[in-house]
């Protein structure tokens, strides 16, 4: 479904993405992690349309969006949510979810359905006549996500959606995703809580220093020594040589 | 809800709306009534005055309130409008008002100009451009002696028929900016209800993630700049018809740009009816400081309008609409 | 040899351009603020050199500076007063916020001082020179020279110093120049002072050869505009650039078009540079 080939991605003389390849079946849930400073951030970007790869090739469905705008991969069938929540403060809830309808609904009255189905979907109907200013973290994380369904996706690339929560909300999260997975959409997912990796992804891709060290299933992703060293630097080597 | 709850619902919707379309004419009734209620000619003249201004600044809210992006260059539509009625006559002996649709059209393509190339580009530069092109047509109509110069252009002196609208009495032009006026918010109404609102608001919003979302930035805040471009010219259109004068000041000059944010900025930039509230409170104080301090030529009017310019930046951007809201919310809490 | 005479006093009056667009950009390219009052404060400068120079006596080399700490004072009070405040806000506060600071300092300047043009004493500078054939009139040597130094300076400080380079910190993230230790609001309290210290100093300069009046202000924000746009958003290397550029294309308008349309060139090329190259000659986009 999606195909990225030799992504590079350069800030000045600074390589945050150094040749990376992705690619991702119909269907799955993918895991981009690494530590901070890897690239997977920098390379998600890229994917979502937010940045232009320097070098190299995205490919969704077939058709080649390394140029194109964040408009054109929504309306493609790329949607993506924000690591900081950018609801449109000032709109209400379910007005927030209408903006993303109306992709895909030119009339007002189709598009409050839809997004009253999303609002529904998403567990965030008793809030649809809020101000989506006053709502707090994780409920703006959720309004993220059912915005981002109401432009109907086939993928959907979550920043950090269950970052910042409690316990219990991250397990709320995890069913979201679960059911957002049942309805057919591919999800990627760039996380940091190691849970949700390992609970939600069937395959892990490991970023560090903007490439690709390691891919598989997230438990076999988290034991191999390269994976290892990359989160916890070179200590291990060194404390292993002073011994 | 069970399917009869729903239709419950509905039915009241429709109840509701029905009574605020009888609300919205029995104002119009009433507004229509007023010049009746003025005995003053001076009186009549500040009523559509103030309509006028409510038009201009409801046209200019359509691009800075409700998009989001700040002309404070709106004179250059303005100017066109006006002078476009003006040469139609003074030109071709036209009545001015057959010059008002050249006018729009010759905005809409100073929109383009100004627009197109600006708004890929951070919000600044689409207000330096309006400022820039205000200045650029003013300096080239102050010489340019065919369309009046300095001098400036006058319209019919005497009517030679009912279309040169020019009347002695200001009652008329009150009814035509009435009329003009409900058809332009009627229209702003309409939009922000639709695709169109919803996207203009979160691109004024968010622009990123609005982007995000599928929205075509570029081309709303292009139509929204159009319609917002054709309005302002035909305000201008008017006001050259009621006063049978314009000149590059009065036409294109940098104080009609800032009366027209300065009226809906403070009634409440965004909102449907502040800009109309905006005139409601400054044309009359202006015209009263006006003849009680004699002139603005001192300029007190305006370091005054600065000042509450700065004010409404710093402590309520939403304006008068913005205060009212905070006072319900507050009232709310107390209760 | 007419050209070359237009071609040295564009570039000296260029220099002054540059000067006070460096302070300009320095401010847009630090904190995303456009300053509308920049053109206005070039005017109050020119007036505080107008007023030194007639009701005290003071020659250049103690006005310039007056105006500079004068300005410098104001840009400081404006960031802390005004426009920290409405940074983080919507697009309207912060346009409306030093658009309407610039109708405050012209009107109040045209209530307090009359639209009248006045000038500074004549003879402030020395004799005017010939040198190879051209005229060199003292007062805009002395004004272009001394801006293109202060503008160099001021490049030098943002490259060279370790303040600049917490200014520069500052503009480029802030939130990592927070965690580095950096405090942004006194970086761009500074960044508004230099900035207005910049519109001081030019506008103590330009009074030595232009006509001082409220209007001056409507213009010169303008000729801002347009010099950083051409020279890249946060460039002064770029505003350098485009200051010497735009002040020669001036002189040469006026000689070729007329006094009357000079502005108006200047006006095309701002609205032709943002159709076709808005990243500017040397700056990031």
């Amino acid at each position: 479904m999606l195909e990225a080939q030799g992504i590079v991605k350069a800030f000045g003389g600074f390589r945050a993405v150094d040749g990376a390849d992705f690619h991702l079946a119909e269907g799955e849930i993918v895991g981009l992690i690494g530590p901070n400073g890897a690239g997977k951030s920098t390379f998600f970007n890229c994917i979502a349309g937010e940045l232009q790869p320097t070098a190299g090739r995205i490919l969704f469905q077939g058709r080649d969006i390394t140029t194109a705008p964040p408009e054109e991969h929504a309306r493609l069938g790329l949607a993506r949510t924000w690591q900081v929540p950018a609801v449109f403060e000032e709109m209400t809830v379910r007005e927030n979810v209408m903006v993303g309808a109306f992709l895909r609904h030119g009339h007002r009255q189709e598009a409050m359905r839809r997004a009253d189905e999303m609002l529904a979907f998403t567990g965030l109907s008793p809030l649809a006549a809020a101000r989506a200013g006053s709502l707090g973290t994780p409920a703006r994380k959720r309004l993220e996500i059912a915005r981002a369904l109401a432009t109907e996706p086939q993928l959907l690339l979550l920043d950090e959606a269950l970052a910042g929560l409690t316990p219990a909300e991250v397990q709320a999260a995890i069913e979201l995703v679960r059911r957002i997975h049942a309805r057919g959409i591919t999800l990627v997912i760039v996380e940091h809580v190691m849970e949700v990796i390992l609970t939600l992804a069937q395959r892990a891709v490991v970023f560090h220093q903007g490439r690709v060290i390691a891919e598989g299933a997230p438990r076999d992703v988290v034991e191999e020594p390269a994976v290892i060293e990359a989160y916890l630097g070179h200590s291990l080597k060194r404390r292993s040589a002073g011994a | 809800m069970s399917g009869g709850g729903m239709a419950m619902t509905a039915s009241r919707g429709a109840w509701g709306r029905g009574v605020a379309v009888l609300g919205v004419l029995m104002v119009l009734a009433l507004a229509a009534l007023l010049p009746f209620a003025l005995q003053d000619v001076f009186q009549q003249r500040i009523a559509a005055l103030v309509l006028l201004a409510a038009i201009s600044a409801s046209a200019w809210n359509l691009i800075g309130g409700y998009a989001g992006q700040v002309s404070i260059g709106h004179a250059v539509f303005f100017g066109v409008g006006a002078y476009s009625s003006l040469l139609g006559y003074t030109l071709f002996e036209w009545p001015p008002i057959a010059g008002a649709p050249i006018g729009i059209l010759i905005s809409l393509v100073f929109a383009t100009l100004i627009g197109l190339p600006t708004f890929r580009l951070r919000g600044h530069y689409f207000s330096m451009a309006t400022i820039a092109a205000a200045e650029l047509v003013r300096i080239l109509v102050v010489n340019w002696p065919l369309v009046g110069g300095a001098v400036g252009l006058m319209g019919p002196a005497v009517p030679r028929s009912a279309l040169d609208l020019s009347f002695t009495s200001p009652r008329p032009y009150y009814w035509i900016f009435l009329g003009v006026l409900a058809v332009l918010l009627l229209l702003t109404y309409q939009m922000s209800r639709s695709r169109m609102g919803f996207y203009l608001r979160a691109i004024k919003g968010q622009e990123r993630a609005a982007r995000g979302l599928g929205v075509p930035v570029q081309r709303y805040k292009y139509y929204a700049l159009l319609l917002s471009a054709g309005f302002t010219s035909l305000a201008g259109s008017l006001y050259a018809m009621m006063v049978g004068f314009v000149d590059p000041d009065s036409g294109f000059g940098i104080l009609i740009s800032v009366r027209m944010v300065i009226i809906a900025a403070l009634g409440g930039a965004g909102t449907l009816f502040g800009p109309l509230a905006g005139a409601i409170i400054l044309v009359p104080l202006e015209e009263w400081t006006n003849a009680a301090f004699g002139g603005g030529g001192t300029g007190i009017t305006y370091v005054v309008y600065g000042f509450v310019i700065m004010l409404i930046s710093r402590f309520a951007p939403g304006g008068l609409a913005e205060i009212w809201r905070r006072l319900r919310a507050a009232g709310r809490r107390h209760a | 040899m007419i050209l070359a005479q237009l071609v040295l006093n564009g570039l000296l009056v260029g220099a002054v351009y540059a000067l006070f667009s460096s302070g300009l950009t320095l401010i847009w390219g630090m904190m995303n603020v456009v300053n509308f009052a920049h053109g206005d404060f070039v005017m109050l400068a020119m007036y505080v050199a107008f007023f030194a120079a007639t009701l005290l006596g003071w020659g250049p080399a103690a006005f310039v500076p007056l105006a500079a700490m004068a300005l410098f004072l104001l840009g400081v009070l404006v960031y802390l007063m005004l426009v920290r405040h409405v940074m983080r806000g919507p697009m309207l506060a912060q346009i409306l916020s030093t658009f309407g600071l610039a109708l405050v300092l012209r009107y109040a300047a045209l209530w307090a001082f009359s639209a009248n043009f006045v000038s500074l004493p004549e003879d402030l500078t020395g004799e005017v020179v010939t040198r190879g054939g051209l005229r060199l009139e003292p007062s805009r040597v002395l004004a272009g020279i001394a801006a293109l130094l202060v503008t160099l300076g001021l490049h030098l400080l943002l490259t060279r110093t370790a303040l600049g380079s917490r200014l520069l910190a500052v503009a480029e993230d802030r939130t990592a120049a927070m965690l580095v230790g950096i405090r942004p609001d006194p970086m761009q309290a500074l960044a508004w002072g230099i900035g207005a210290a910049c519109t001081g100093i030019a506008g103590g300069l330009i009074a030595l050869f232009f006509y001082v009046a409220p209007s001056v202000g409507e213009s010169l924000v303008l000729i801002a505009f347009v010099v950083v746009c051409l020279g890249g958003f946060g460039s002064v290397p770029g505003a350098l650039v485009a200051g010497l550029a735009i002040g020669v294309i001036e002189a040469l308008s006026a000689f070729w078009v007329g006094a009357a349309f000079k502005d108006v060139v200047v006006y095309a090329l701002f609205l032709g540079a943002l159709w076709f190259r808005p990243q500017g000659l040397l700056g990031k986009a």
